[in-house]
């Protein structure tokens, strides 16, 4: 398939970032076809890869101009297939915005362009002793750029908060080229707080090309204990009880009983009981001399739920491990299973007992095997449904098992993403969630920072109702 | 009876609304409201809002009447709509770390009903301690703890807000977290009631910290105050507050009117010695005075109270490094007080944040002193913002914030700020010109 784009257009763009920035051959498109959702995939009309913020303005022009949608690309690490652009659309990568612009040690600011690696943000505030931190599983591959077009959380948001908390001040340019200079940290502005909305927009406001980040102490000291647990609902009962009881640890993360067989029966096995139905990881930080005792707590409220036994870390190789079992279930599902649906719902974290259940009797009911490894501090579940794409049966079973997954984490008071973004994945359970006055309400948002419609269109929000005849 | 009066006594209760002296009270940035509501629930304020504009009347909401003097003046103010009488807590969930509140129910009557259970909203904003959840929410106000716990926005689950022209919006939910669609929720923290009227608001809770703990430090001056917290944030543990404390040159009744760094420490009871001397061995110093529990809390509410009193509030503010300049053009700033009549001028700093406050309890009027205000306000506003600060008048009189605005340059949000507004209150009936340029 040749690609769509114009040639007078291809040309402009290539006088803006240079030829070899600009992608049009199908083999190279190929790359781009799909985010980390690759169920769903498209070849993009073209690739843009600017460098800055004066060229991401001048493709937005030259693409706006001549009507031309599109779609901006971080790492593609994205797991709503929210980085997705059809034939007709141009993506704009940001892979060649990499640089960290400062850090600023004494003001604990970062600016740093889109296309720098969430991690590679605290391996260079390490030598000040500081880090970033919002840390989504992908973090040594995904940008900040999709972490604020995201709002992406990660384990350790229990206790710090999301992106949101920390992205102070934007550079922003709309689809028409202009570039808006929104917030920044030390200054009270007498406007909206569209720095805040703006995160978590998804691609579909504008293209974020400086960020100024806000960094955070590393804490002096870690400590991560692990409760093995006979039965799901009592795992889920700890974390609610640990909550409770006021101790608010860095993180809560739950592993159940397929996920702990699929790790241990892959490379990355971690020495967890196979025979057991979950292992909750609660991770402490802080000060030293605070730390034993929140550990002895938790340990206390894991017994008194049913843990059979509560494993702690005494060194950093032994946190590691603990951590392995979380941190690698994704990669030792793929070895069990050619596809893997994740979802992504939150729920009141009291409900996480019941709502696993009635996942778990989806999963018995539609015959899929379901396996959970999730934030629980946050009620932030990561139902990960198991199949094979080449089995059309299965196919329709995961759909439907997906929508009644998610009916029933919003009938729990929760919600339909708490981290994943909703991209083109969960656009239809919108309507789950909102009513019709509140997503008209987001697409009249959507329309004041774009009111032409070209920054990732088709993204978000459901099509409007068609109006009745 | 007035018009206004007139045309909604049918559709509301006796007392619901009033006029005359009654309204006085509820004067927002001096101007008298021709009339006060007090709607009940949400469907009366949508109904309220939608023959507002009808009539074309400018309506300006409000909580429980705490704040009314921030802002710039609205270009109208026919009706304010009071949330007095929706002051509900809807629910407490202790478990889950949250509770939905209607708008009106004020913080002080909150924390009594949460603290039952070990738990706090961990936000102290300047003011009375009885204003109201939803107008803390509309003003994004916060204090000192804005430093451990960020401000509204970070609290805010979800708000039901009825628009200008009288949609029921429901947004966010109650769970940590939730990227469900665009966050419409961070435009209505801080949008001073302009781009509806939040008739409901869920937030987080935190648990109570076992041991609250204040350090105080003593300095000489304003400028060595800034310098030693601009070190103390410097630490390598989080604070809940480092504040810089230096009272008016002419307070009355006070034992001690030294200028303070205050540290707010809220840790375990395992931890706090810890902290404490984290702090002490970054300020290169020792606290002269630690208060614990009772008077720790108590120190912190002063900070609340202490704009009570002062003829004009500002909030200056740059990046946290550079507190020391801030305090050092306060100085300026205090030669602005009348030498004769009240206490003089306070400064307040929330270190972290990078803000200052500086409370003027009677502007020196005499012999074209207002001029000498004006000039002196609008060269330092613009020289904060050419170093991408910026000077907020929170409090002043009419002849002084009429002529600046409160707020200052806006920069590129003016447009988008423009649109969302219409977006949100088509008629142009709420709250016209009280945020922005």
């Amino acid at each position: 398939m040749q690609s769509s784009l114009p040639k007078a257009l291809g040309n402009d763009l290539r006088r803006v970032v240079g030829d070899d920035w600009v992608l049009t051959e199908p083999d190279r498109l190929l790359a781009y076809e799909s985010d980390g959702l690759t169920a769903y995939r498209m070849l993009p009309g073209a690739v843009v890869l600017p460098k800055d913020t004066d060229e991401v303005s001048r493709v937005l022009r030259l693409l706006s101009e001549a009507g031309v949608t599109v779609v901006p690309r971080g790492a593609g690490t994205g797991l709503s297939g929210g980085a997705l652009a059809g034939a007709d659309s141009v993506m704009i990568g940001t892979a060649r915005m990499k640089r960290i612009i400062e850090v600023d040690p004494v003001n604990r600011l970062a600016l740093v362009q889109p296309g720098v690696v969430n991690a590679d943000l605290s391996a260079a505030a390490a030598p000040f002793d500081l880090y970033y931190a919002p840390d989504p599983s992908s973090q040594s591959a995904c940008t900040l750029g999709g972490n604020v077009a995201e709002n992406s959380g990660g384990p350790h948001c229990l206790k710090y908060g999301v992106t949101s908390r920390y992205v102070t001040g934007l550079t922003v340019v709309t689809y028409d080229g202009d570039v808006l200079r929104l917030g920044g940290f030390g200054r009270e502005l007498g406007s909206y707080d569209l720095v805040g909305v703006f995160v978590g927009s998804e691609g579909c406001f504008g293209i974020a090309t400086e960020i100024e980040i806000r960094l955070l102490p590393r804490p002096e000291a870690v400590r991560t204990i692990l409760g093995i647990f006979d039965r799901i609902e009592d795992a889920g009962r700890a974390v609610t009880a640990i909550m409770a009881a006021g101790l608010l640890p860095a993180a809560l993360e739950i592993i159940d009983g397929p996920t702990i067989r699929a790790v241990e029966a892959s490379v990355f096995a971690a020495g967890y009981p196979t025979d057991a139905e979950a292992a909750l990881v609660v991770e402490f930080d802080g000060l030293e001399t605070g730390l034993s005792r929140d550990v002895e707590r938790a340990t206390v409220k894991c017994t008194e739920e049913g843990a059979r036994e509560v494993r702690a870390a005494e060194t950093p190789e032994e946190r590691l491990a603990l951590w392995q079992g979380r941190k690698k279930a994704f990669g030792a599902m793929g070895r069990i299973a050619s596809d893997l649906l994740v979802q992504d719902a939150t729920v009141p974290r009291s409900r996480l007992p019941e709502v696993l259940g009635r996942i778990s009797d989806i999963g018995r009911r539609y015959d899929l095997t379901i396996a959970n490894v999730f934030h629980a501090g946050d009620g932030n579940l990561h139902p990960n449904i198991l199949f094979d794409r080449a089995n059309a049966d299965e196919m329709e079973r995961v759909e439907r098992a997906s929508k009644e997954i998610m009916a029933t984490c919003v009938e729990a008071g929760g919600t339909i993403t708490g981290e994943h973004g909703v991209g083109i994945d969960k656009r239809d359970y919108m309507t789950l969630v909102y009513g019709d006055d509140e997503l008209e309400a987001m697409r009249g948002v959507k329309a004041v920072f774009d009111p032409m419609g070209g920054m990732n269109p088709g993204k978000v929000l459901p099509d409007p109702p068609t109006p009745s005849p | 009876m007035n018009a206004i009066l007139a045309r909604l006594s049918g559709r509301l209760q006796e007392g619901q609304v009033v006029d005359g002296l009654e309204a006085e009270r509820w004067a927002i940035c001096d101007r008298v409201p021709k009339a006060v509501a007090f709607p009940e629930n949400e469907e009366q304020v949508a109904e309220l809002l939608s023959i507002a504009n009808e009539e074309g009347w400018h309506c300006v909401p409000c909580g429980r009447g705490t704040w009314l003097g921030g802002g710039s003046q609205p270009r109208g103010v026919d009706l304010v709509l009071a949330m007095t009488r929706m002051d509900t807590l809807l629910a407490h969930e202790p478990d889950d770390l949250y509770f939905e509140a209607e708008a009106g129910v004020g913080l002080d009557a909150l924390h009594a009903r949460v603290s039952e259970h070990g738990q706090w909203l961990p936000i102290d904003p300047p003011g009375d301690a009885g204003g109201s959840v939803g107008a803390m929410v509309s003003l994004g106000c916060a204090g000192p703890l804005r430093a451990g716990f960020g401000t509204p926005r970070d609290h805010v689950l979800g708000a039901t807000i009825v628009t200008g022209d009288g949609r029921l919006l429901r947004l966010g939910g109650k769970v940590v977290k939730n990227v469900a669609g665009f966050d419409l929720l961070k435009l209505v923290a801080g949008s001073w009631g302009t781009l509806g009227v939040i008739t409901k608001v869920t937030a987080r809770l935190h648990p109570l910290p076992e041991v609250d703990k204040t350090l105080l430090f003593k300095c000489r001056d304003a400028t060595e105050c800034a310098t030693l917290a601009s070190l103390i944030i410097g630490a390598p543990v989080l604070l809940a507050a480092v504040e810089v404390l230096i009272p008016g040159d002419r307070e009355e009744g006070q034992s001690d009117s030294t200028p303070l760094v205050a540290v707010r420490v809220l840790e375990s009871a395992a931890a706090v010695s810890q902290a404490e001397s984290v702090v002490t061995e970054q300020a290169g110093t020792s606290p002269f005075r630690c208060l614990e529990g009772e008077e720790s809390r108590a120190i912190f509410a002063n900070v609340q109270s202490m704009e009570e009193g002062a003829e004009l509030v500002l909030r200056l503010s740059l990046l946290p490094s550079r507190l020391p300049e801030l305090a050092t053009m306060a100085q300026e700033l205090v030669d602005l007080c009348d030498p004769d009549v009240g206490w003089g001028a306070r400064l307040a700093g929330h270190a972290p944040s990078g803000i200052l406050r500086v409370m003027i309890s009677r502007l020196d009027r005499r012999e074209g002193g207002l001029d000498r205000v004006l000039a002196v306000l609008e060269r330092l506003r613009l020289s904060l913002e050419a170093e991408s600060g910026s000077l907020v008048i929170s409090e002043g009189p009419q002849d002084v914030v009429g002529p600046l605005g409160a707020w200052g340059d806006v920069g590129s949000a003016a447009a988008l700020m423009a649109g969302l507004q219409r977006e949100f209150d088509p008629g142009a009936i709420l709250s016209q010109g009280r945020l922005g340029p």
